[in-house]
């Protein structure tokens, strides 16, 4: 069925043209089956003996049969208009050697004269049934005159060209729809092709925008981490000098001076970790900070970060207690430096959202390949729908507690990047106006 | 007792003079050079116990100062500690270093550093 389709199909570049040598095919594809079915009954006649003039059917059928293949390769190789004149021009000449004279201009076989009219409307063009009839009233007219000797019969003529204004009505109403669909076609694609277009546009202008942030990003990374670094020199000098004053170098100082520079070392403490912190997050962020691990004992950890803390409880009247589970291994392998920093985040996190009570500091075996601090403090809590937010940095649950509770929210931003950075997770656990508890699990191997 | 002398070899002064008290502090004599090319034409001439070097100089860069240290014979018993913020460069040039520290280095810090240094140094002596 496939192979006999595109057997018939016909490349060409105007649609009608193609329309009308498909239909061209069609025909050929009947006549040669009519020619074969003639030829068959030819042989079945002859071979029967019923029929004892079978030279001329023979004839007949072949020259048929013939003819259609020479003007199917026309068709194909050529032009189908020239294919379809061809084809007229045979089936008029079939219908004038099929009959006998007197039969075809005023008998049985005239009416078959309206077959290549009506074709000729739709192979050729819708005016070329006018043509056609024009041809056929020529035939019949000269067969009357000078075959029969007689006058031609107009009514018969009449006849062709009703029947060829018919079928031109027809073909050309046909072809005048085809012709608005290809219009309707044509706009639909040439709109889907507008709306493609602006896509692509659009997509294009949003890559656009996401290189630019990508590159305002890293600008800002940079920028970040050049300034803290400009920052940090003259917050080093301060704390120096800071320093060197408390411990008397440039002389004694008096209870209120020493009050007054003690202030200004804790100020510049505190902004130097700012500083430190926001240095750590860019980096972080640029991938470019590197974990150093070594071998450490917990014990120890816990002990430094414990003692580092004591005064700031004290100093907001909380207790600060700290435990190793006697199971956990007595050295561990990690980044000790960075996970003093974590756990110091966590504490400082505890002791800032924590009025009364108490915060508790413990390091134990979580499983089989992983250990875990924990930070417990009966604090304020974490409502549940901020659990997740308050690990992004410069985020606090409320704006508004940044100014009673000191800081920039980058701790625990940073405390979580780190671990995930050694390969573990912080997970939260939180009840309001009970206390939170933060868990940072960390895989007993430092991932490489 | 001896005097124990070192030198700093820091551009930022304010910082060389925070290193210059914590020395002093810990029992040392100190001389300052700001200048990277100006250190590089003293080391023939100087002998000190300790050198704290900035990598980060104007003219001649902490590690060129630092190879050609370790390459003079008469400053073979000298320790340097090298100074820089660059944590990545630190570790590059610890198999040089007789120290590394990590910027900032707080004035507490490196007075602590020192006494411990000065102390060691006269029981070598």
């Amino acid at each position: 069925m496939k192979n006999l389709k595109s057997l018939l199909e016909i490349h060409s570049d105007d649609p009608d043209n193609k329309r009308r040598g498909q239909l061209l095919n069609i025909l050929l594809l009947g006549l040669a089956a009519l020619s074969l079915l003639v030829l068959l009954v030819t042989i079945i006649a002859d071979l029967s003996t019923l029929e004892t003039n079978v030279g001329p059917l023979y004839m007949g059928s072949f020259i048929m049969l013939g003819s259609t293949i020479l003007i199917f390769a026309v068709n194909h190789y050529r032009s189908a208009q020239t294919a379809s004149i061809l084809f007229l021009a045979l089936f008029t000449i079939i219908l004038v050697l099929s009959d006998e004279p007197a039969q075809i201009v005023n008998g049985r076989s005239t009416f078959l004269f309206t077959v290549p009219i009506i074709m000729a409307s739709f192979i050729l063009s819708p005016w070329a049934s006018f043509l056609m009839a024009g041809v056929s009233s020529l035939l019949i007219a000269s067969l009357d005159i000078f075959v029969l000797d007689s006058t031609p019969g107009v009514p018969t003529m009449l006849g062709f060209f009703a029947v060829a204004l018919v079928s031109w009505l027809a073909s050309r109403s046909l072809e005048a729809t085809l012709q608005e669909l290809r219009v309707l076609n044509r706009d639909l694609e040439l709109r889907v092709e507008e709306r493609t277009r602006e896509l692509e546009e659009a997509n294009q202008q949003l890559e656009e925008a996401n290189a630019h942030l990508r590159e305002l990003d890293r600008l800002k990374s940079l920028f970040v981490a050049m300034v803290s670094h400009e920052l940090r020199t003259p917050l080093t000098s301060i704390q120096g000098f800071t320093q060197m004053l408390l411990v008397s170098i440039y002389g004694a100082l008096t209870n209120e001076q020493q009050s007054a520079v003690e202030r200004v070392l804790a100020n510049t403490k505190r902004l130097i970790k700012i500083v430190n912190d926001l240095l750590d997050k860019t980096r972080i962020e640029a991938g470019q900070l590197a974990l150093h691990p070594t071998s450490f004992s917990p014990v120890e950890l816990i002990d430094d970060v414990h003692t580092s803390m004591k005064m700031l409880a004290k100093q907001r009247g909380l207790e600060l207690t700290s435990e190793v589970a006697p199971e956990l291994a007595a050295t561990l392998y990690g980044d000790q430096g960075r996970l003093h920093q974590i756990l110091v985040n966590l504490v400082n996190n505890g002791l800032k959202f924590t009025d009364k009570g108490q915060v508790n500091i413990r390091a134990y075996r979580f499983d089989g390949a992983h250990w875990a601090m924990e930070v417990r403090d009966t604090g304020i809590g974490i409502p549940v729908k901020s659990q997740e937010s308050i690990f992004e940095a410069f985020r606090q649950v409320d704006a508004s507690v940044t100014r009673r509770r000191k800081g920039v929210g980058l701790g625990l931003s940073i405390s979580r990047q780190l671990i995930e950075l050694m390969g573990g997770r912080i997970i939260v656990a939180s009840e309001i106006n009970e206390g939170s508890k933060f868990t940072a699990i960390i895989p007993f191997t430092a991932p490489h | 007792m001896k005097q124990l002398h070192a030198i700093i070899i820091e551009d930022e002064v304010d910082l060389a003079t925070i290193f210059s008290e914590a020395l002093k502090a810990g029992g040392f004599t100190t001389e300052v050079i700001n200048d990277g090319a100006e250190a590089m034409a003293r080391l023939d001439s100087i002998s000190p116990d300790i050198i704290i070097l900035d990598l980060h100089l104007p003219n001649v860069g902490g590690r060129e100062i630092l190879t050609r240290i370790r390459a003079t014979p008469e400053l073979a018993k000298t320790q340097v500690l090298v100074t820089t913020a660059d944590s990545h460069l630190a570790e590059m040039v610890e198999p040089q270093a007789d120290l590394v520290l990590l910027k900032p280095i707080g004035f507490l810090q490196l007075q602590t550093l020192a006494k411990r240094l000065g102390s060691q140094a006269r029981e070598e002596e």
